[in-house]
């Protein structure tokens, strides 16, 4: 509601301001060399297109004078209003310039083709974002916390005795029941972490292999973990994820490009921002 | 900047029964350890070729491609929320860090087809549209922002649903460039095992304000999606047509595409009527096309629930969940008792068996899946990462207080959102193939956020057994048929038997109980209901009363902190129940429901995080559930 009163006000300011700024303007023009409206051929087509593309038709010589009459006046008001500032605090225009700006920063990220080195590089300078995880196959023996209450890491730790060092023993019977597997083979630890909470994820790829360990803890409750065998993380070859590699060297490219195209432009200006004075009285109350 | 934690919180909280500290490295002996446990009677690992693992996903989120969605100011754009889904951190329309505590499995970007992406020109004041008056008095309103985007929005949405929308928005060449440049985007981040992208977008059908929406969901790459423009409501209001041209899309393409409706909460009693859109009694034509294009149903989102109604089931004390039942969806038309059974899943299912027993097929043979309808481009459903309905109503002090909907002088507040839902998948793999035939053959469930893995498996020779397996997948599949399946015909003499089981969400609260919801047509032709506890935590503190009800679980929710205990409840419940009330006679369906403890709600974590106070009125806590896809029996089948 506020802005509906304060813009109004401010065009009319701005307004007043403007004709006092002409009428000064207008008394030293004759001194000025005259600046040229030229409308070019090429503009005329695109006026011509722009109304074809409205009313399906193409202009009449009359109607195509008045587009050219017409866009003579938009082209004089748009300089000197320009020239009055009438731009500088409207919000629709000062946005749609910026957003204007940031389509092309955008557009000519989306021209570059990457080569296959820049794709290698890229894939060199991100392994966190490419590296295939860590695969695991292990069995995992539960203990569920309503079952065994107050005693349940003494229980786990009973059966991890029980179990011993023995990789052999069948122990797909042992501990409580749950809809988990009781052996996973060759799964990633992203699903490892859906199934089983990644807090979990992380505790058993730590685990050596071939023995029984534990108890380890997840949103379920303790678990008893032997892990049979682990595909160490690495980083894939280029041809196995050039898809993704690409798109998230576009994604970065693009990101990169608008950041680069504003650090550019804000290059050229000094920046100072004039903080209000703090209100004492509202920071003590 | 603020920030907003995402998880981490509840993790800590999850297992509060640690050891009492003191080790004991005493060895006991195998008597011992196999007194503390309970022995299992079956483990049979080998040749098994039925879904292990259930997917999470969701369905229905829009991004700034949708005229509303942008207008509330969400810039998000569907690749920032395909990367937010599989697990990524992005930055909301509202400038805060948001990332999920995990990833999903997979997502439908459902953007509306009416004047799809069109809002994207306008506020690029695009010069071709900038004659029409109307197209330029809300280039000017979108650019000035705030309440005045608040207001341009809320007119062009009942401009779509009067028609009064300008024609030179709808221009198919628009639609065209946008959709095809998203059905490329779409598949640069299907990535099959990993991620999985879905073409499809949301036909956005309300005639009168009265919601018959439906998101329509492809199989296919974008070779096939973009062979077509989106249906869109402006083509046709009518479902059946919709289905028509879902038709030709197979047709011409070769793929498969499947429609899911939602918010009959907000439809007057019209998403599941008794007559067609033109007024006409159901037949077996239109029963038999419904089904074959609409297998399932979204029957929770953020725009409430629609599981039941307390009105209609008066005796199931947790029918009222997340209600929204003050009117339509533009509240043009308030609702009354008589519209409610044509508005909630449960009743419709009933409906469905009255009409197959007269028409022969039935149109309402629905599975359930939840999505969040969310339109900021962040598929959130979890309560302590709730980012809301649109982009006006992210994370603030203040958002819970402020109306969600505002028409016509009536309101609907930012507290009424529910946190909700997800769409649970039983898939072989996660490929668009796998998941989007898992869900034609409905074996799917809705919760309500929370990512609890549910079974159900109906047949006629489950005993109790079967529950202590290890592996009640197993037994389910060869013993019975899975949620969203046909019981087998009957063997002389017997009464159907259920195997449920349902595990925690490992991030979440534990079970409080597993319900079996039966709904069944007597031998009056009329529809009845029931609702079963049939198995529940702590079940030694925990009798059903006199009046057959079973004692509440309790609850440790500290509102003030928010925060909870896992000290009551279970981690895992599963149970083989036989239907007491069986008469062979009789249609029937079963579905089960899943209730954890109470946790505290979204409203609970604002209240914590900003320090503020709510109304009485605002709801603190919640119990999250799970709906399957029912199992239906058919006499003489």
């Amino acid at each position: 509601m506020k802005r509906l009163l304060k813009e109004p006000l401010l065009h009319f300011l701005l307004l007043g301001a403007g004709l006092f700024a002409a009428s000064s303007f207008l008394s030293t023009r004759d001194e000025l060399p005259r600046d040229a409206i030229v409308v070019s051929a090429g503009k005329i087509e695109h006026l011509s297109a722009l109304y074809e593309r409205t009313w399906q038709r193409p202009p009449t010589a009359q109607e195509l004078e008045g587009l050219i009459n017409d866009f003579i006046r938009e082209e004089a008001a748009y300089r000197e209003g320009m020239a009055f500032g009438l731009d500088r605090d409207d919000t629709i225009i000062r946005r749609r310039i910026r957003q204007k700006l940031d389509f092309i920063a955008e557009d000519i990220a989306g021209l570059v083709e990457p080569s296959d080195d820049e794709l290698a590089a890229y894939l060199e300078t991100h392994p966190d974002d490419f590296r295939v995880d860590p695969r695991l196959t292990f069995r995992q023996v539960y203990l569920n916390p309503d079952q065994h209450g107050e005693s349940i890491e003494a229980d786990a730790r009973d059966l991890l005795s029980t179990l011993g060092g023995d990789a052999a023993i069948d122990a797909s019977s042992l501990g409580d029941r749950i809809m988990l597997e009781h052996d996973y083979r060759d799964v990633s630890m992203r699903e490892v972490a859906s199934l089983f909470g990644e807090q979990f994820a992380i505790a058993i790829v730590e685990l050596d292999p071939g023995s029984w360990e534990g108890p380890i803890e997840s949103g379920y409750g303790l678990h008893l973990v032997m892990i049979d065998e682990r595909t160490d993380a690495r980083l894939p070859e280029l041809d196995e994820v050039r898809d993704q590699v690409r798109r998230e060297w576009e994604h970065v490219r693009r990101l990169e490009m608008t950041e680069a195209f504003y650090r550019e432009m804000l290059d050229r200006y000094e920046i100072v921002v004039e903080w209000p004075e703090p209100d004492t009285k509202e920071r003590d109350s | 900047m603020r920030k907003v934690s995402t998880l981490g919180l509840c993790v800590t909280l999850v297992l509060a029964t640690s050891a009492s500290g003191q080790d004991d490295p005493t060895k006991h002996d195998e008597a011992q350890v196999s007194k503390n446990f309970q022995t299992p009677s079956y483990s049979p690992y080998a040749g098994r070729n039925f879904p292990t693992r259930v997917y999470f996903g969701d369905t229905h989120l829009h991004t700034a491609i949708s005229g509303d969605a942008f207008g509330f100011g969400n810039k998000v754009n569907a690749e920032e929320a395909l990367r937010f889904a599989r697990g990524e951190e992005i930055t909301s329309a509202g400038g805060l860090r948001v990332k999920l505590s995990r990833p999903l499995d997979f997502l439908v970007v459902a953007d509306h087809a009416e004047a799809y992406g069109a809002m994207i020109e306008v506020y690029a004041g695009n010069p071709a549209l900038m004659n029409d008056p109307t197209v330029k008095r809300w280039y000017g309103m979108l650019h000035a922002g705030g309440e005045q985007s608040f207001a341009a929005v809320m007119e062009m949405i009942q401009g779509v649903a009067d028609k009064s929308i300008p024609s030179i928005l709808l221009e198919k060449k628009f639609i065209r460039s946008i959709w095809e440049k998203h059905t490329g985007v779409v598949d640069r981040y299907n990535e099959p095992g990993q991620f999985t992208a879905f073409q499809g977008y949301e036909w956005s059908s309300h005639p009168g304000g009265n919601n018959l929406h439906r998101v329509v969901i492809m199989r296919d790459a974008a070779d096939k999606a973009k062979q077509v423009i989106p249906f869109s409501a402006f083509d046709s209001e009518n479902p059946e047509d919709l289905w028509k041209w879902m038709q030709a899309y197979e047709d011409k393409t070769g793929g498969s595409i499947l429609a899911i409706p939602h918010n009959g909460n907000l439809s007057s009693g019209t998403m599941f009527s008794t007559e067609t859109f033109r007024g006409n009694p159901l037949t077996k034509a239109y029963a038999q096309d419904r089904m074959q294009w609409e297998p399932l149903y979204e029957v929770t989102q953020i725009k409430g629930d629609g599981e039941a109604h307390p009105v209609l089931s008066p005796t199931d004390e947790f029918a009222d969940y997340e209600t929204w039942d003050l009117g339509n969806m533009d509240l043009s038309v308030l609702k009354t008792d008589s519209m409610l059974p044509g508005e909630y899943a449960r009743s419709a299912l009933k409906r469905g068996l009255k009409f197959e027993d007269r028409l022969g097929a039935n149109p309402f043979k629905f599975g359930m899946i939840g999505s969040t309808d969310s339109h900021t481009s962040l598929a959130t459903a979890a309560e302590e990462n709730f980012f809301g309905k649109h982009s006006g109503k992210e994370p603030t002090a203040d958002r819970w207080n402020h109306p969600i909907f505002d028409f016509n002088g009536l309101q609907i507040m930012g507290w009424q959102q529910a946190a909700s839902g997800y769409a649970a998948v039983w898939a072989t793999d996660n490929t668009r193939e796998a998941l989007f035939d898992a869900m034609q053959r409905k074996e799917t469930y809705a919760t309500t956020g929370s990512r609890m893995t549910v079974r159900f498996f109906g047949g006629w020779d489950f005993v109790p057994e079967d529950a202590a397996s290890r592996l009640p997948a197993d037994v389910g599949y060869r013993k019975g048929v899975p949620m969203g399946g046909d019981l087998a015909p009957i063997p002389a003499g017997s009464s159907p038997t259920f195997l449920v089981a349902a595990l925690k969400d490992p991030y979440n609260g534990n079970l409080d109980r597993i319900q079996i919801v039966k709904g069944w047509l007597d031998k009056d032709g009329q529809t009845q209901e029931r609702v079963y506890d049939v198995v529940w935590s702590d079940p030694d503190r925990r009798k059903p009363g006199a009046d057959g009800k079973l004692p509440l679980v309790g609850n440790t929710v500290n509102v003030k902190k928010a925060t909870w205990t896992n000290s009551i409840g279970a981690p895992e419940l599963i149970t083989v129940w036989k239907d007491p009330d069986f008469d062979a006679g009789h249609r029937a369906f079963y579905y089960a429901r899943v209730i954890e403890i109470p946790t505290p709600r979204w409203t609970a974590y604002d209240a914590f995080r900003f320090g503020v106070t709510m109304g009485t009125e605002v709801p603190m806590t919640t119990q999250e559930r799970a709906y399957t896809s029912p199992i239906w029996y058919t006499p003489g089948n």
